[in-house]
């Protein structure tokens, strides 16, 4: 068993090499001068990161006795997290709805099928697609970023939710259909319950995903910390960049460490002994 | 004579090929059957099918109970809804039964904890499914019928797991249904359990259905014939 793992690894790995390979035409010295240039970059241009994004804004003036709360840091990160929240939010009860109509356990095929076309179209645009659509349509800010993130979490949400259900074991769903629970109620009642756990799971990944994609579609203008990131990026302020990355992959790691706290209350683990936000910094001794 | 709860006619249950044919028998409320059988010989497919989940391979059955709530079903690995309290799981049995009503949330709640209190678990009733042991779990399933009060409750091995007093709980809680009108369809592996409730066995042999009463049933154990 443990060799036919490696071989399939070895099959797979050899695959991609080969179709890099054909996508290069060979030529793997470029990646060697690739490397090169990122470390120059990096090192000339990137490091260090300037933290004066964390500092006060000079216009406007700063009400605020804390300076930090008035910097382009601050405030973009603010809009970022309240722009994917939002879009999580709403996105993730459209997902339940639609991913709903789209299990194949809980509704006929000929429902089935159009609602899963209809998923497919929401996410085979990007969120930054949508965005530009967004942009054109109502204008530049946060309300286009929050609805280009919505109609995305919808359709890539929606996905991972009809799959999730389409895997739950089949006994609690026969019970609740022979005793004569209506659909809704079963969705609501043992559908939405019995799979809380991946269900939150998905919900807070959404919320990391939005939060850094929250990143991408501020330069096409729709708000958030992308907006000062692209201007950074157009006046070669790339040290300014290097300090937003670092203060977006902070969040991202905070948004993880939360969901794991999230998940404890609904899975087996969390029974024996749920995490404190020590565990989270330091990993527990075993006892 | 009262009217049957359930009537199979030329009945033939499985999934590709039949596993039983031609089962012509009649439930009436108020009776305990017990299906024997050895393993895979289709008790299961038998009782699934009844429940509406397998199609007939041919014939049919008439089901007369009401769409909603008016059948009570306990599969075998009892179809809890594992993250939820036990109660809420309780109370899914109840929300099938109860009409619309102002009081109905505390009509719920109600049949919600007598049922829990019947089957001694009421302490647990906050608890998640999940943190249960086996036997716990199938008393929930128990009390999740018990609140249902349906017409005909199908329950498959829902006996199993259980020491010998959890089983006379069970049995009592299941008792106050069936004097109430409930008539019960219980898949068996223990035939012990079949001569202590049951009012009536259903032995499967071969692609065969035999129907006995229980005293019928004594005489064809007692007597040897199963040898």
């Amino acid at each position: 068993m443990k060799y036919r793992l490696f071989g399939i690894i070895f099959i797979l790995l050899f695959l991609a090499w080969h179709t890099l390979n054909g996508l290069i035409e060979g030529d793997w010295g470029r990646l060697g001068g690739g490397f090169e240039n990122l470390s120059v970059f990096f090192s000339e241009s990137m490091w260090p990161p300037n933290w004066s994004v964390l500092e006060a804004r000079s216009y406007p003036v700063c009400e605020s006795d804390i300076e930090f709360f008035c910097s382009v840091g601050y405030l973009g990160m603010m809009e970022t997290i309240k722009i994917a929240f939002v879009a999580t939010i709403l996105g993730f009860i459209g997902a339940l709805f639609f991913s709903s109509l789209a299990a194949r356990n809980l509704v006929p095929l000929y429902v089935a099928i159009p609602v899963r076309i209809l998923l497919s179209a929401t996410r085979s645009l990007p969120s930054l697609i949508w965005a530009i659509l967004f942009v054109i349509v109502i204008g530049f800010g946060p309300l286009s970023g929050v609805l280009a993130m919505t109609f995305y979490t919808v359709g890539y949400l929606g996905k991972l939710q009809y799959e999730t259900f389409e895997g739950m074991a089949s006994d609690s769903l026969e019970a609740s259909r022979a005793m004569g629970l209506s659909r809704s109620s079963i969705l609501l009642n043992v559908v939405i319950p019995e799979n809380s756990n991946h269900l939150l799971s998905q919900l807070m990944f959404m919320f990391e995903y939005n939060v850094r994609h929250g990143t991408v579609i501020g330069i096409v203008g729709a708000g958030g910390i992308g907006y000062y990131i692209s201007t950074y990026l157009k006046f070669l302020q790339y040290e300014k960049v290097f300090a937003l990355l670092i203060l977006i992959f902070v969040v991202v790691v905070i948004i993880d460490l939360l969901s794991m706290m999230v998940r404890s209350f609904v899975n087996d683990e969390g029974d024996v002994r749920r995490p404190t936000w020590l565990n989270f910094i330091l990993t527990p001794k075993e006892e | 004579m009262e009217d049957s709860v359930l009537t199979l006619k030329n009945l033939s249950v499985g999934y590709d090929e039949p596993l039983i044919s031609n089962i012509n028998v009649e439930v009436f409320p108020g009776e305990i059957i017990a299906i024997l059988g050895p393993s895979g010989i289709g008790k299961t497919t038998l009782i699934r099918t009844i429940s509406g989940l397998v199609r007939p391979l041919s014939g049919s059955f008439d089901l007369k109970v009401e769409k909603r709530g008016g059948l009570g079903y306990i599969p075998q690995r009892l179809g809890l809804v594992r993250h939820a309290t036990v109660a809420h799981n309780v109370s899914l049995g109840a929300r099938t039964r109860i009409k619309f009503s102002l009081n109905m949330w505390k009509e719920r709640s109600q049949r919600t904890m007598d049922a829990l209190r019947m089957l001694g678990i009421a302490e647990k009733s906050n608890e998640p499914v999940r943190r249960l042991s086996g036997g716990q779990q199938r008393r929930v399933a128990t009390a999740r019928t018990l609140a249902q009060r349906p017409q005909l409750m199908l329950a498959d091995e829902f006996l199993g797991e259980l020491d010998h007093s959890n089983v006379e709980i069970v049995f009592k809680a299941v008792q106050t249904l069936v004097e109430n009108g409930t008539a019960v369809i219980m898949v068996e592996h223990h035939d012990d359990n079949a001569q202590l409730f049951a009012t009536r066995i259903w032995n499967i042999k071969g692609d065969t259905l035999e129907d006995f009463s229980l005293e019928e049933w004594n005489i064809r154990t007692l007597g040897g014939e199963e040898e």
